[in-house]
């Protein structure tokens, strides 16, 4: 399945803002389960959680997008990404 | 009526609506499905809704052996996992992308679906063939009270003063609907058949007036 | 109610072309409402206690609030720019959020499946990256850069050609669209998407232009635009679930929905959520 050439990347990703984690925590684990990517996560707070991700870009795309909005006791002010060595 | 429509086979379609490339809605118990033929003739019956912004898979459009979304073009293997989104055509999707596929069994002219696992195969006709379907604005109850008969466990109707070789098998649409799937012997003639679809209509007609009646009632 | 966050906007109800002095009877976020002309030719929107609504007129329609607007009504400063043919394409009613009439707008990764061969076509589904940001002075959703190839991208265009875009969302139910102007490379040309909210689940569509060009006859115009919104309206109707959800946990979004995302974003934090579901479903 993985002959295909694809962007595979290790990034660390950074969420900021009002992230309630009680409820984000298992909204983010839903998430990347239906992403297939895999996700380490090295810090949570009520206003700052980073997660390691891994798997083609556009997958850590779709992650980004979906954290962009969260569920709706969240609020999410900017989301940062970089990739790991 | 059916209770517990888990594992329970329910006739979605007749064969002959679902034509090579087609895909419909059809209804199991309470949901939406889309059913669909692949090039192939494989019958696939996926549940009614693509997993990126909700619309209705059954308004889409097969080619080989895949379903697509009409919205963006995802398109979804018969097992269910997203082969390909057009937007993104360098991403192989992962089979984690995917959307919720049922069981589906094809006999006697007769598509079966069902939610869950079916235990054993789904009922056969037993010498009857499908004629045709028709909806009917009646739930199964009125049905039962103008043919004079109730339905079998299996959803099976032959209705007390119609032509012999008439037998009706019923599938509970919802919204006091009734999918009927019109079933005569295989041996029936023209004449018969002309016969048996009279005897539907005026059945038809009169479970349509009951339902009316009950819901002025 | 969840119209709190909406009431002190302005909503487009009609055609000023069309006023009449009996009125036209019609819903304004579940509020029963009379859009009429009075004596002095000014329009007259009455709510359902025949209290008299704000009322202002711009792009060819009038414009109402339920509420007390703090704001004008925002600028489309190509409205008054000489040479421009101003286009009223006519009201669309759709059983669909207004939420979702607007983002639908917003997409374009639909074009080479629900507008095939007009403004899209397999195998250019590639959407490349744009960019998107909420300009904070004015509090409005911007979308640039966007580029899509097209077959046929306005009626004004002779063959294929790779056009830009960019989308702004300057009301919770309105989006204003600019495009690759053939005719006149350096401008562009402007389609709006005006949408007035009748209930959660029903919405009268109210799409409005300012082109260049000179060619075309109007009627073909309102019926290029008309095409392609009956298309959306075959969308629009069948999506699951019916309002626009701010919890994207029952769907996918792709780096290509990045200026829908950004929309959801906007209104969330404004509390806009008439035509919106908190909770994914």
């Amino acid at each position: 399945m993985s002959d295909v050439k694809q962007n595979q990347s290790t990034e660390r990703m950074t969420i900021s803002g009002d992230l309630v984690p009680d409820a984000f925590l298992p909204w983010i684990d839903r998430h990347v389960a239906k992403l297939g990517l895999s996700r380490t996560i090295f810090s949570v707070s009520e206003e700052k959680i980073e997660l390691d991700l891994s798997g083609p870009e556009e997958l850590i795309d779709m992650m980004e997008m979906g954290c962009s909005l969260g569920p709706i006791e969240v609020w999410v002010e900017a989301i940062e990404r970089h990739v790991l060595g | 009526m059916q209770s517990d429509t888990a594992g329970s086979w329910v006739p979605v379609a007749l064969s002959s609506d679902l034509p090579a490339l087609a895909v419909m809605p059809a209804r199991i118990a309470s949901e939406t499905v889309a059913l669909w033929r692949s090039a192939s003739g494989r019958a696939t019956a996926s549940a009614d809704r693509c997993p990126h912004r909700g619309m209705r898979l059954s308004h889409g459009f097969v080619r080989g052996e895949a379903l697509s979304c009409i919205y963006h073009g995802w398109s979804y293997a018969q097992g269910g996992q997203c082969l390909k989104i057009p937007a993104h055509p360098g991403l192989t999707p992962p089979e984690t992308i995917r959307v919720v596929t049922y069981a589906v069994a094809e006999q006697d002219g007769v598509v079966w679906a069902a939610a869950g696992a079916p235990a054993g195969e789904p009922p056969r006709l037993n010498g009857f063939a499908p004629l045709r379907s028709v909806t009917v604005d009646a739930a199964i109850g009125f049905i039962e009270a103008a043919a004079g008969v109730g339905m079998n466990a299996d959803g099976f109707l032959s209705p007390a003063d119609a032509p012999s070789g008439l037998c009706l098998l019923l599938s509970d649409q919802g919204a006091g609907q009734t999918l009927v799937h019109v079933l005569i012997g295989q041996d029936a003639g023209p004449s018969a058949r002309i016969a048996a679809s009279r005897a539907v209509e005026a059945l038809r007609r009169r479970a349509e007036a009951l339902s009316t009646e009950g819901a002025g009632a | 109610m969840n119209k709190i966050g909406m009431i002190d906007e302005w909503y487009p109800v009609g055609l000023f072309s069309q006023l009449d002095p009996n009125g036209r009877d019609t819903w304004l976020m579940g509020e029963p409402i009379r859009v009429a002309i009075d004596g002095e030719g000014n329009p007259l929107v009455t709510g359902g206690n025949g209290r008299v609504l704000a009322v202002c007129v711009r792009y060819g329609h009038v414009w109402a609030s339920l509420g007390k607007p703090d704001h004008d009504l925002f600028p489309i400063p190509e409205a008054d720019q000489p040479g421009r043919r101003l286009v009223e394409v006519g009201v669309v009613r759709v059983r669909c959020s207004p939420l979702r009439a607007v983002e639908n707008f917003l997409d374009i990764a639909h074009f080479p499946f629900v507008h095939t061969d007009i403004l899209g076509s397999e195998p250019h589904t590639e959407v490349q990256n744009y960019k998107v940001e909420i300009r904070e002075e004015e509090d409005e959703v911007w979308a640039t850069q966007v580029k899509f190839y097209q077959p046929q991208a306005a009626k004004s265009a002779s063959g294929g050609i790779t056009t830009e875009y960019m989308y702004r969302v300057p009301a919770p139910t309105c989006s204003v669209l600019y495009k690759t102007c053939p005719p006149r490379p350096s401008e562009w040309d402007v389609i709006t998407l005006f949408v007035q909210p009748l209930f959660e689940d029903v919405c009268d569509v109210w799409p409005w232009m300012a082109l260049y060009d000179d060619d075309t006859p109007m009627t073909d115009l309102i019926h290029f635009q008309q095409t392609i919104f009956l298309q959306d309206r075959s969308i629009l109707e069948n999506q699951i679930p019916t309002l626009l959800p701010l919890d994207p946990g029952m769907e996918i979004p792709t780096r290509a929905d990045l200026t829908s995302v950004a929309y959801r974003r906007w209104l969330k934090r404004h509390n806009y959520t008439y035509g919106a579901q908190l909770v994914a479903q």
